[in-house]
């Protein structure tokens, strides 16, 4: 299990077996408050890198998710219809969003791995 | 004070606004107002998006002032058939949108004002704009009692809705819309907002209905002009820059390059039924034929907008049964939708004999079929 990446929108990535789990972090999810509505892809679906994958709106806006590599995903988290909340509750464990294909692991070492993701947030908080 | 904006080339929307002197110290100085020449919903939404898209709010703010004829406008994830009579709709051809911000359905017309204001995704702050908003309305009318509830609405003497909000998160962008209700008619508003469907289950962003009322009401020397004049009158003086309202015009493509291919793909089918949530529809109809009564039972799960799984619960030998499952098969995967059944139907109805009685019989229920979308 490879640690979990993450990018400058706030996904983050955790790949185990070829497979990455993809979901926001607690920033993110802490900025957007209560998730009221996930909007996840087809399974088979194919992203590039940066493309929109979804949305997710909460009690403050809608917001758009941006796929962190490029690959096809595998599998979309079902339990979200039901209960959106999980985004905001476990945001790194039962909230995870999709799975997808790794097409291309150099893309892994664009993202930002734990610490510099933490350096990131608080150079954006100021 | 609105001033034609005759000179095209100065207005190139893409370019960073060189922060005027005195605002270095402040942190909201540096802003823009415009105003949309255009009433028509899809082109005035289109607005929105190319602004979240292309411009650099990092040293401005703005403000886009904007009004529609005739529509309803649903949030990003919401069921067009649960949130109003599309009937009535496509009958009094009154447009439906579904915009990409989150929240609820609203009816917009000519006397209803939407105000657009456009901030980074650090500055986005919905209380803070609609406190600007409510102190514009006190300004032009001091005996108005308005506040901003913690809904982000804002009411009339504590009781009616004038004013929704929504909001959308782009890249480094944000805004955050809402309407005003000056003198849009409330007749209309109530009616079409109010869905005939039944047995509809779903798990799509629902709307929280309220009494609405006009300002117009309450003063009926108010306009919708004078609104927006003093909302860009208190947005100017905020934001320490100039009362100027700059006009455009949404089809311009010199001004706003792919503005109209993001026009388009908000009138499309795919849009603004394809994006609702998956549903399902569970309902009975009571049909008259001659001297019986005939109970209908119909299930549907609608993925898309697309009928992904039929079934039609008739009465034996009604209607042939090989005629009835052909129906079933031609609608499953079809839209999910009067025009697209129509044709369907009248199509099927082709290839069966010319039975006047079993033609009655297929119109009747191919008819009410046609009701429930």
């Amino acid at each position: 299990l490879l640690a979990r990446k993450f990018t400058d929108k706030h996904e983050w990535i955790s790949v185990e077996n070829g497979i990455g789990t993809v979901g926001i972090s607690n920033f993110a999810q802490e900025a957007l408050g209560d998730v009221v509505y996930c909007s996840l892809p087809e399974i088979g679906t194919k992203l590039s890198k940066h493309d929109e994958f979804g949305a997710l709106e909460s009690v403050k806006a809608a917001s758009e998710l941006y796929s962190p590599l490029s690959g096809e995903v595998t599998e979309i988290n079902a339990a979200l219809a039901d209960n959106p909340g999980l985004v905001n509750k476990s945001c790194y464990q039962d909230g995870w969003l999709i799975k997808m294909t790794v097409e291309n692991p150099a893309e892994l070492d664009e993202l930002m791995n734990e610490d510099a993701y933490e350096k990131y947030i608080k150079s954006i908080e100021e | 004070m609105v001033l034609q904006s005759l000179l095209k080339n100065c207005l190139q929307l893409s370019c960073t606004l060189r922060t005027p002197k005195a605002g270095f110290r402040s942190t909201t100085s540096g802003g823009l107002i415009i105003q949309s020449t255009s009433n028509d919903v899809y082109q005035n939404l289109a607005v929105e998006d190319w602004i979240l898209d292309h411009m650099n709010l990092e040293n401005r703010q703005v403000l886009f002032l904007w009004r529609n004829s005739p529509a309803v406008v649903i949030g990003r994830h919401q069921n067009p058939w649960q949130e109003c009579n599309l009937r009535l709709l496509r009958q009094k051809n009154i447009k439906l949108a579904r915009r990409r911000s989150g929240g609820g359905t609203v009816y917009h017309d000519l006397g209803n004002i939407n105000l657009t204001f456009f901030t980074t995704r650090k500055k986005y702050e919905r209380m803070e704009n609609l406190k600007l908003v409510v102190k514009a309305l006190k300004a032009l009318r001091p005996q108005l009692d308005v506040h901003v509830t913690d809904r982000y609405d804002i009411l009339l003497d504590r009781q009616y809705k004038i004013s929704g909000t929504a909001a959308k998160l782009g890249r480094t962008t944000a805004y955050h819309h809402c309407t005003l209700l000056c003198n849009a008619d409330k007749f209309v508003l109530s009616s079409v907002l109010k869905s005939p469907y039944k047995g509809l289950k779903s798990n799509a962003t629902p709307s929280v209905p309220a009494s609405v009322k006009n300002l117009f009401e309450e003063d009926p020397s108010l306009t919708c002009e004078m609104l927006l004049d003093a909302i860009a009158e208190e947005y100017a003086t905020q934001h320490q820059i100039d009362h100027h309202i700059t006009l455009i015009n949404p089809a311009d493509e010199t001004v706003l390059p792919g503005i109209n291919n993001k026009t388009k793909e908000l009138q499309t089918w795919e849009w603004v039924y394809g994006k609702t949530p998956k549903f399902s529809v569970s309902t009975c109809f009571n049909m008259v034929y001659k001297d019986s009564f005939l109970d209908v039972k119909v299930d549907m799960d609608i993925k898309h907008g697309r009928i992904e799984v039929c079934n039609i619960d008739l009465p034996e030998q009604w209607l042939p049964p090989a005629l009835c499952s052909e129906l079933v098969k031609s609608l499953t995967g079809s839209k999910f939708c009067p025009n697209e059944t129509t044709t369907l139907v009248t199509t099927l109805l082709r290839v069966c004999p010319q039975d006047n009685e079993l033609h009655s019989r297929w119109n009747l229920l191919c008819e009410n079929m046609i009701m429930l979308m």
